[in-house]
């Protein structure tokens, strides 16, 4: 049961890590940034390529594959989201899916369709006991995702950039008409969302030992769920509720008979939550 | 500039649209597979290895002295696409044999068309038994689920003696196909299935059920699905503790598998038809050529489809063209030895009959363990008269 | 007979077509963004397959009973629609497309994985429809109902339904029953989209679970928005060209989705409103090869 726990623990991790990024980009644009998985694909591609051609170290292939998603993101939102943020929202949304089909297939004709092994070299602490097993790379799935909230939630609540950023989440023209520079906070908050993503992609293709072209699809599906339980705009919101879901999951995959899918086991679980909370579990 | 984008894009529907099949002194065989897509893996397999059967058959005479020319579309995995592609190849491109290197749900599309355009089809790896229901223009080379579900039951249960089993199901066609099959004949040796769950494909996390599977306390897990899931699984389970047999099938049978579950693959059984410890030579051919041509190893997909383009061409080769002896012949056939799966005995009810192999993964690598020859095995039903 | 191939991939763009009328209505005038359509479409199908596989039923005597019954149902997938909003709502049609993927493969009376197999050619006067057949009956549908929607856009009910979408609480100021009107939304949506899926099932022959997928959803909403959201004309347009388009570009096969992507996102970003929704390119060229005033266009007559 402990096991179940901490297993069920450090997927919620990779959930709350994804998540973060799309509540980010919401919180300040009140768009559903579709092509977010794309960039936790590329920092899978990014940190593979460091481990084929750089460096066998866990670490490089982390720290690239944080920095280059990074600044695919901001570019996206140059060239993509900022043209239409006075369309409808839709109109994001499908430039989104737009690009999210097309990193796909650029992913595929680039590194090929199959999937490669994450054979990266890497020391961390593990626990091993006789009630509770957890591997290197789950303790280092949990640390990272720890201290990357505590960070995240550090700066938004304590500089002047956290100040900034809140104040734009609340009312965008009052905070530019307030001296903010806007398109600064936006790009920051991309590159910082994004960064999350593909570290997110780098971890992940570590515990999974795969990477391929469609592999951002389920994890941003799922991404959405934890987004919309933890609502809109919420930082700590995304952590716990990512947790929350793949404790549901978990627990719901141990009844013996029960086969539903696990995505549709999420949706089901977020339409009854909208049904009782319409904007979310700790939405506003 | 914006103007000359719609012009350009009215222009390329015209063009695209204005479709000229030219005629040539080749004959055409027409192929479908996803080369894009969430199944583009197994798309590029098995076009590269129909590509391979191809230039053998050309550089060995070719048909009775043509070239034989492989016309492929990529369906996306996607019926729609299968069924209109498959059309185009018919009408269009006039191919004499289709064959299928797609998944089921366009395999399935596709053999309909051809049962009412009246041309013969096989498809390669699917496994759905509707597809060769669709009539009798309609072929299968791989192996049939009822039989390779069997020949794992028989394994587990007799072979291993094991006793107590817990499924882990692929929910798609091939992988409730193949459990049904496999719990039918395990229970029937007297195996206890004492666990069973579908999980979706795509799945990558499988600790809860492995979890929940380790307080079962089975002697043997039978997972059938693919490789990419099945490399969780196998990863996972060693991860959680779970020291009994784990079992696969011919979707494992890839080199990926191996790759993506490292030291865990080492044990694994799987039920396939592929032999990479066989001396035939035309499966060493395959091995061999498949990894020169594209510096990966080949894989079970990749050998059904090498596999389906090698005996067309051998049936066009005895008896030509027509469409009408195609059929007749296709059904005769016996002892077929110039696949690399295989050898095929014979067709039965349209879909290929041969011995059923047990592959080991030892040292990472792939290795013969057991070969199946019993009627009651690798047989459909009841064993055919006169074999 | 060699346009079998064209024929069938026109005909399976009708079926899109009469699809993204049906998503017109409620993502286009009363601005519920769908994208979990595939789900309806799902619903669609998987009703007419049922019927025709389990229950015998004829393809003519099935396809109302389908419809109807997707419009029911339809209606209760549109119920969440009453209680969340906006982005909210689009996550739900999200959810329920992912839900009905998944009921469809758990439960095996709808098929679960190994779907449904053996929906009947229809025929017609006895004779057995071919393809160019049945692409003529699709077509058929397809007018009819561009005829429907032409003719509900010119009511009240449309209307309502804009008001609706632009502001709600303005047009319940104005005594518009919005609830009233967004069921009605998911009801007429679903009537089309349930027609869409029926023709589509007998068309392909077999349904399983994952044709029914959230790619699609995306797919049809961009089919909407590409064409132009809100207008009739961009609907069909919008679902002609983005599903010609791939079929266009087989000659550079390898790329063809990469390039289909691309184009997707650059003329969404360049034509917001749509190809030929208002100020779209196309229809803008529209309006000036037919020297109609550009005031007048667009504006609905009252009364």
């Amino acid at each position: 049961m402990l096991q179940l726990l901490a297993d069920a623990f450090v997927l919620g991790c990779s959930y709350a890590l994804m998540a973060v990024g799309l509540n980010m980009v919401y919180g300040l644009l009140r768009i559903i940034h579709v092509a977010h998985a794309a960039l936790y694909t590329l920092g899978a591609y990014v940190g593979l390529y460091c481990l084929y051609h750089l460096s066998q170290s866990l670490w490089l292939s982390l720290t690239l594959g944080a920095v280059f998603p990074a600044l695919v993101g901001a570019l996206m939102y140059r060239i993509i989201y900022s043209p239409v943020l006075s369309a409808p929202r839709y109109v994001a949304l499908i430039a989104g899916a737009g690009v999210f089909i097309a990193s796909q297939e650029f992913y595929r004709l680039i590194a090929g369709p199959y999937p490669y092994p994450f054979n990266a070299h890497f020391k961390f602490i593990s626990i091993t006991s006789s009630h509770l097993n957890i591997s290197e790379t789950q303790m280092l799935i949990i640390t990272f995702m720890v201290c990357a909230f505590l960070c995240l939630y550090l700066i938004i609540n304590n500089t002047n950039l956290g100040l900034m950023w809140r104040a734009c989440t609340q009312d965008m023209e009052l905070a530019a008409s307030s001296g903010i520079n806007i398109n600064l906070i936006i790009a920051i908050n991309f590159i910082i969302g994004s960064a999350l993503a593909g570290s997110a992609g780098v971890l992940m293709a570590l515990y999974r030992n795969s990477v391929f072209p469609t592999m951002g699809a389920m994890v941003s599906y799922k991404a959405f769920v934890v987004v919309v339980l933890g609502g809109f705009g919420s930082i700590p919101g995304a952590a716990i509720a990512g947790i929350l879901l793949a404790l549901a999951e978990s627990l719901l995959g141990m009844v013996p008979f029960f086969n539903l899918p696990r995505d549709a086991i999420a949706f089901l679980v977020m339409v009854l939550v909208l049904m009782f909370k319409p904007k979310g579990l700790f939405g506003r | 500039m914006k103007r000359y984008l719609a012009l350009a894009a009215a222009l390329m529907l015209v063009c695209g649209i204005a479709f000229s099949a030219q005629a040539q002194e080749t004959v055409k065989i027409g192929f479908i597979t996803p080369l894009t897509g969430f199944a583009a893996a197994d798309g590029f397999s098995s076009l590269e290895s129909a590509k391979l059967a191809v230039d053998y058959v050309n550089e060995h005479g070719g048909i009775k002295g043509k070239k034989l020319e492989l016309v492929s579309y990529d369906d996306a995995c996607q019926p729609d696409q299968a069924s209109a592609l498959t059309k185009k190849l018919i009408e269009n491109d006039k191919v004499v044999v289709m064959i299928s290197g797609s998944y089921s749900s366009p395999s399935r599309a596709a053999a309909v068309i051809c049962q009412q355009a009246k041309v013969p089809f096989t498809s390669t790896y699917a496994v759905h038994p509707s597809i060769v229901e669709a009539g009798e223009y309609c072929h299968r080379i791989g192996m049939a689920a009822p039989i390779q579900g069997r020949t794992g039951g028989y394994f587990a249960a007799r072979e291993l003696a094991a006793k107590r089993i817990a499924l882990l199901i692929m929910n798609n066609d091939f992988g409730v196909s193949l459990a049904e099959a496999f719990k039918e004949t395990a229970i029937k040796l007297g195996a206890q299935i004492v666990y069973e769950k579908k999980y979706p494909l795509g799945e990558t996390e499988f600790r809860s059920y492995l979890n929940a599977i380790k307080a079962a306390n089975p002697d043997l897990i039978y997972a059938p699905g693919y490789y990419n899931e099945a490399a969780n699984i196998v990863s996972q389970a060693r991860e959680v503790g779970l020291k009994c047999w784990l079992m696969g099938d011919e979707g494992y049978d890839s080199p990926k598998f191996i790759e993506l579950a490292k030291s865990a693959a080492n044990g694994v059984f799987i039920t396939t038809d592929l032999n990479r410890d066989s001396n035939r030579p035309m499966t060493r051919y395959f091995l061999e050529n498949y990894k020169k041509r594209t510096n990966i190893d080949a894989d079970m997909v990749g050998a059904s489809a090498f596999d389906a383009v090698m005996l067309v061409s051998h049936i066009l080769n005895k008896v030509g063209t027509d469409t009408n002896k195609i059929i007749q012949y296709w059904d005769t056939i016996k002892n077929f030895e110039d696949c690399a799966t295989g050898p095929i005995l014979m067709f039965q009810n349209r879909s290929a009959i041969r011995p059923m192999d047990i592959q080991i993964v030892l040292n990472n690598k792939f290795r013969y363990f057991y070969r199946y020859n019993e009627p009651e095995v690798i047989y459909l039903g009841n064993k055919p008269e006169g074999k | 007979m060699t346009f079998g191939y064209i024929l069938s991939i026109c005909t399976f763009a009708s079926i899109y077509a009469i699809l993204i009328l049906g998503l017109n209505i409620l993502t286009g005038y009363t601005k519920q963004v769908s994208l979990g359509h595939a789900a309806f479409f799902a619903i669609g199908a998987y009703t007419q397959a049922l019927l025709v596989t389990k229950a015998g039923l004829a393809f003519w005597s099935a396809l109302p009973v389908s419809i109807l019954l997707s419009m029911a149902i339809g209606i209760v997938m549109g119920l969440p629609s009453l209680r969340v909003s906006d982005d909210f709502l689009v996550l739900t049609t999200i959810g329920l497309n992912f839900i009905v993927m998944g009921i469809t493969e758990y439960f095996d009376f709808f098929g679960g994985a190994m779907g449904i197999i053996g929906i009947t050619v229809p025929s017609f006067m006895g004779h057995p429809l071919g393809t160019s057949g049945y692409f003529v009956v699709t077509l058929i549908f397809l007018i009819l109902a561009v005829y429907i929607s032409y003719f509900f856009s010119k009511t009240w009910g449309r209307l309502a339904m804009e008001a609706t979408g632009e502001d709600e609480q303005a047009a319940q100021s104005l005594g518009i029953n919005t609830a009233l009107y967004k069921i009605y939304a998911f009801a007429l949506s679903s009537a089309f989209t349930g027609l869409a899926g029926a023709l589509w099932a007998h068309s392909i022959g077999s349904l399983f679970p994952r044709n029914f997928s959230f790619e699609m959803s995306v797919l049809f909403l961009s089919m909407l928005v590409f064409g132009g959201l809100g207008t009739i004309r961009g609907a069909i347009f919008g679902a002609f060209f983005l599903y010609l388009l791939p079929e266009c570009f087989r000659f550079i096969e390898n790329y063809r989705m990469l390039v289909y992507g691309a184009l997707l996102t650059m003329i969404v970003i360049l034509q917001p409103n749509g190809m030929l929704g208002r100020g779209g390119l196309l229809d803008r060229c529209f309006l000036k090869l037919t020297k109609r005033n550009t005031e007048t266009h667009g504006t609905l007559k009252i009364g």
